[in-house]
């Protein structure tokens, strides 16, 4: 199989630039600024150039592109039809991580690999994705059956429990916008949809309510503490109940200003960063420890480029997303059949949904969750699967004829 | 374009779709603009005020130096051995984990080991794993204090070790300096021997932290000398002229007394600032120091003394025996020119600089009665006794007594060769013997009973407004803090107390009266120049030390007269005859001030006081020379003398031979030009 034979006519082209060019922008930028937020603190630590964090997250990326050349091999039809066992082992690998996972910061997220750790919600989201537009790729007419809208809800249900459980809120809450789209896309009737979307955002009011007004006796659900806390500091709400003694009220106070240290200095690098930035290695927030060092290269780095290249880094980093995502689109809409279709949506939103909730936590839009930013934030498990997941437009794109 | 293609073509869902992303990622930008752009100074602000503390750094002070630039203060480099805490982060972290682990283990030995069935390890994998117990915040704190210490304690001990010098650091030192001065170094040694400095620069030092630093300090070339004058510095960090607020203070120091205190502004100059780049747990971060303001140098102030004769006054003061207290004040009668001025006993302003202790205060300081803080000069009240009577002269021969008229002194019955006067049945008794005395005479002789007679027929308001012409009960106006204007009266004062007769005639013999050296130096001033009484001028000029600088020097005019006294010159040429007879003539009192080649004029005195609980003596001898073209007034008063010609007169004599023979070229100066020592 040559180029030539597949596309007969030379202007149709094999390769989707524009997202590449998207991709590999931001694979500079990401390198560059993982380096300057972590470099200085390796060099001091005395590590080794290869042992420096900068160093992983290229690996990343070039393990990342060797999977995506290799996927392209295949026709993403054949690879669907793995997916429900790729789906099934996600859940299994959730749950093995509920059982033996590797604690951080007090949440159970990591299946500990030796060398590396791995993180198995990255990979359940992709594995949904791909069960899930297998699942919807019949014919628009079936869809039309309640039953049919439940189980697709009921493959998103599984995984987002699971992940729940961990806790990882953030993560789970990543499922639904990406379900919604692709059900959306696929043409499930819309009441369906819009019955799903009411009846959701009033659990969730209802939620909200009872976690943060309730008082204790009357709490349904138990939320982990911090994350209480996140919503708290979120809507900008006292940490001390109603009725609080002084002294309570001062300790709470005391937490809350702890709690709410990342988010304002998140905001203080973004805001301090002005139009122009501070220039690239100039930021003090994350060098002098305010941006904590821990995150300000993984969930934190739009913080660092938004220091240091001002808001027209943070307009540089939008519009390479932008047209990653409109790339993405214009897949959608060429592809060669309705799995096609879904599966690009699908990616869509789901890139859409990290970067939207990422960036918005730097800037205070969205409570803090762990969602790492795609491309951007240091992570192998993350880097590998935004990689599979642009992988997969790509090969979308090339066998948009092939039939 | 890609992106406007996809919001229009296609199909309704993925149209939706892009216009919904297309409204995501402009929410977005529209946050990022609000956050970077409209709040973008805000947050500057913020980031600023965390990361950044702001170092007040103190000027370079003035220097104080005599009329021909020679220093009575100065700076001087001085090496202090600073420990930078940062640097040792690494250690107090390595410690931390050492300690961390120790107490960790004894806590988990005292807890019940964990349950090692199968359902308790499902049941953990459900659960958070907890397998080391946690460490509470309070903990936390006291490990990370500990270690702190231990780590700072332990460098220090070694440079002690190194240094072979006992250093020790106690926990709540160090502890006030982590809460309150984290980014500043810790001062471990404020003041390095030349020795420790060759030890540190030399030997391969290597250790983490540990700086010397160059600081400038307060330099009194010659220790004591004028040191009244000069004044001392005392410690003040807190000191708040500025506008800008700072978050920490180099140490720094503000005049106490003299001229340091006196024009301590313009000496101090202006305080410059540092920044700090601090990091979020507040210690300092290499290469993150920053100069916001240069400091401004002080100006330096050139007085009118005059270092070597400065030098020969207190010689000669010296030279009193016994634990002399006194003052003399060498004053040019020209223009009122502050030549030299002596206070003893005196002290050594350098010793104020690391701060004294209560006990010394007490027991040397504040010690009666040596007093040693007081410059006798300015700030001592003491009875003119005879000295009065060049006043006096003047008062009585202005109001017409004829100084050919003689005056018979009474014998006193009780002292045979001693004369007396009887104001009504008081006795009051006077050392000249009894006989005829014109006014040369009685001058010479210094008779109580011609004074006492002349001043009671003077009466007070003449006698009282005599004296205020030269300055009497008013300050001179020298730019001290130190001074006193003395005790005199004035009519309101006379009829406050009911005062007498018998006053006046204490009074009259300068009893019951108070001056300073210098007001009779500015009076004797005025008689030797013909009745102007100056403003003494002890500044000359204040200047900055580069000649580059934009600040004018500001310059003191010199001789300015305060007031013209309107005299007869005939009558100051019999005062100033008079005053020389006392020195020449053999029956003067003042003889012992005699010198060849220089005609000084002179009176004596003695006053008796009650000081501390008994009777004591006030010595003077009031002079100047040379008779013709007077170029020099001197003022001698030493407490407790044996008498006025005795004790002072040799004083001044040594004072004047220093002059003559400087005048004449025949004595190097004794200090070099150019501020050495």
């Amino acid at each position: 199989m040559t180029w030539e034979s597949t596309f007969p006519n030379r202007r149709e082209r094999a390769v989707e630039w524009p997202l590449w060019i998207g991709v590999f922008g931001l694979m500079l930028i990401g390198a560059a600024f993982i380096f300057s937020a972590t470099g200085s603190a390796d060099a001091a630590a005395g590590r080794p150039w290869w042992r420096y964090r900068v160093m992983s997250q290229i690996v990343a990326y070039v393990l990342g592109l060797g999977v995506v050349a290799g996927l392209c091999v295949i026709d993403y039809a054949r690879l669907a039809r793995w997916s429900l066992v790729a789906y099934w082992i996600s859940v299994a690998l959730l749950v093995a991580v509920a059982l033996f996972g590797v604690s951080r910061l007090g949440a159970k997220r990591w299946i500990d690999l030796g060398p590396m750790q791995f993180q198995p919600s990255e990979l359940a989201k992709l594995a949904f994705l791909f069960a899930l537009a297998n699942f919807l790729a019949r014919p628009p007419g079936e869809l039309n059956s309640p039953a049919l809208f439940a189980k697709a809800l009921g493959m998103a249900l599984i995984p987002f429990l699971l992940i729940l459980k961990q806790p990882d809120l953030g993560s789970a809450l990543v499922f639904m916008p990406v379900a919604l789209a692709m059900m959306f896309a696929a043409g499930v009737p819309r009441r369906f949809l819009l019955r799903f979307l009411g009846s959701g955002a009033l659990v969730a009011v209802l939620l909200l309510v009872d976690v943060m007004f309730a008082p204790p006796g009357w709490k349904f659900i138990k939320l982990e503490e911090y994350q209480k806390h996140r919503l708290l500091v979120y809507f900008g709400l006292d940490f001390a109940p109603k009725g609080a003694t002084p002294s309570e009220r001062l300790a709470a106070r005391a937490e809350q200003e702890k709690k709410s240290y990342n988010v304002k200095q998140s905001l203080i690098s973004v805001g301090s960063g002005g139009l122009a930035g501070k220039g690239w290695g100039e930021g003090t927030q994350s060098a002098l420890g305010y941006l904590p060092r821990a995150v300000a290269h993984n969930d934190f780095i739009f913080s660092v480029i938004a220091e240091e290249r001002g808001f027209l880094g943070s307009l540089t980093v939008l519009t390479l997303y932008a047209v990653v995502l409109f790339s993405g689109i214009k897949i959608a809409s060429q592809a060669r059949d309705r799995l096609g279709r879904l599966i690009a949506v699908g990616v869509v939103t789901l890139l859409f949904t990290h970067i939207f909730v990422n960036i918005g936590m730097n800037i205070r839009m969205v409570p803090v969750t762990g969602i790492p930013l795609p491309l951007l934030s240091a992570g192998g498990t993350s880097v590998l699967c935004s990689l599979i997941a642009i992988g997969i437009l790509q090969n979308i794109h090339l066998h948009r004829r092939h039939y | 374009m890609l992106i406007f293609d996809q919001l229009n073509k296609g199909d309704q869902p993925l149209r939706i779709l892009a216009w919904g992303l297309v409204a995501g990622l402009l929410l977005l930008l529209g946050g990022l603009w609000k956050v970077q752009v409209l709040s973008g100074a805000q947050y500057r602000e913020r980031q600023e005020t965390q990361s950044f503390r702001t170092v007040r750094v103190p000027a370079l002070r003035g220097k104080i130096l005599d009329r021909f630039g020679r220093e009575f203060a100065g700076n001087t480099p001085r090496y202090r051995l600073d420990l930078y805490l940062d640097e040792l982060r690494p250690q107090f972290a390595a410690e931390y984990d050492v300690r961390r682990a120790a107490l960790v283990a004894r806590k988990s030995a005292t807890n019940a080991p964990a349950q090692d069935t199968f359902w308790a390890w499902v049941g953990r994998g459900f659960r958070k794993a907890r397998t080391t117990p946690r460490l509470n915040i309070r903990e936390i704190d006291q490990l990370s204090r500990d270690s702190r210490f231990a780590t700072v304690s332990n460098t220090i001990a070694e440079v002690g070790r190194r240094l072979r010098l006992p250093l020790t650091l106690s926990e709540q030192a160090l502890h006030d300096h982590y809460i309150s001065k984290r980014a500043l170094p810790l001062p471990i040694i404020p003041n390095c021997t030349p020795e420790q400095v060759a030890l540190i620069t030399e030997q391969s030092w290597n250790l983490p932290g540990v700086e010397l630093e160059r600081v400038p300090i307060r330099r009194y070339p010659h220790s004591h000398l004028a040191s009244h004058v000069v004044g001392h510095l005392r410690r003040d960090d807190d000191y708040n002229d500025e506008e800008g607020r700072f978050d920490y203070r180099m140490r720094d120091f503000r005049g106490a007394m003299g001229l340091e205190a006196a024009f301590d502004r313009e000496l101090r100059g202006q305080a410059g600032a540092r920044s700090i780049l601090v990091n979020s747990a507040g210690y300092r971060h290499r290469q993150g120091e920053e100069v916001i303001a240069e400091p401004q140098p002080g100006l330096n102030l050139i007085t009118t003394l005059d270092l070597d004769l400065q030098i020969a006054t207190e010689k000669a003061l010296g030279s009193v025996a016994g634990d002399e207290r006194g003052a003399v004040v060498v004053m040019d009668p020209k223009n009122g020119d502050v030549l030299a001025m002596a206070s003893a006993p005196d002290f050594d302003p350098s010793e104020f600089l690391d701060g004294v202790t209560a006990q010394r205060w007490t027991n040397f300081f504040l010690a009666e009665p040596a007093t040693p803080m007081i410059n006798r000069a300015t700030y001592g009240q003491y009875a003119p006794g005879s000295t009065f009577k060049i006043i006096d002269a003047i008062a009585l021969l202005e109001s017409g007594v004829d100084p050919e008229a003689t005056y018979r002194v009474e014998p006193d019955p009780s002292t045979p060769g001693k004369g007396r006067y009887m104001l009504g049945k008081r006795s009051i008794r006077d050392t000249a013997p009894p006989g005829d005395y014109d006014f040369r005479r009685a001058f010479i002789r210094s008779s109580n009973s011609y004074f006492i007679d002349h001043g009671l027929r003077l009466g007070w308001e003449r006698l009282i407004g005599w004296g205020a012409n030269f300055g009497l009960g008013q300050r001179t106006g020298i730019r001290l803090n130190e001074e006193t204007g003395g005790d005199f009266p004035t009519m309101d004062t006379v009829r406050e107390r009911g005062w007498t007769a018998g006053n006046l005639a204490n009074v009259s013999i300068g009893q019951e009266i108070t001056l300073t050296p210098l007001q009779l130096a500015v009076a004797v001033s005025a008689v030797a120049n013909g009745g102007k009484v100056f403003w003494p001028r002890l500044v000359d000029r204040l200047e900055p030390e580069s000649p580059l600088s934009e600040t004018p020097a500001v310059r003191v005019q010199p001789g300015q007269v305060r007031t013209e006294i309107r005299a007869k010159a005939r009558n100051f040429d019999l005062v100033r005859t008079a005053m020389r007879d006392d020195v020449l003539d053999s029956e003067g009192t003042g003889k012992a001030a005699r010198l060849s080649d220089f005609d000084i004029c002179g009176k004596t005195g003695t006053a008796e006081i009650k000081g501390f609980g008994r009777k004591d003596k006030v010595t003077w001898f009031a002079s100047f020379a040379p008779f013709e073209a007077p170029r020099y007034v001197v003022i001698v008063m030493v407490e407790s003398g044996a008498s006025g010609g005795g004790t002072c007169a040799p004083v001044a004599r040594q004072i004047y031979e220093f002059l003559r023979n400087r005048e004449q070229g025949r004595t190097a100066p004794l200090a070099g030009l150019g501020g050495g020592q």
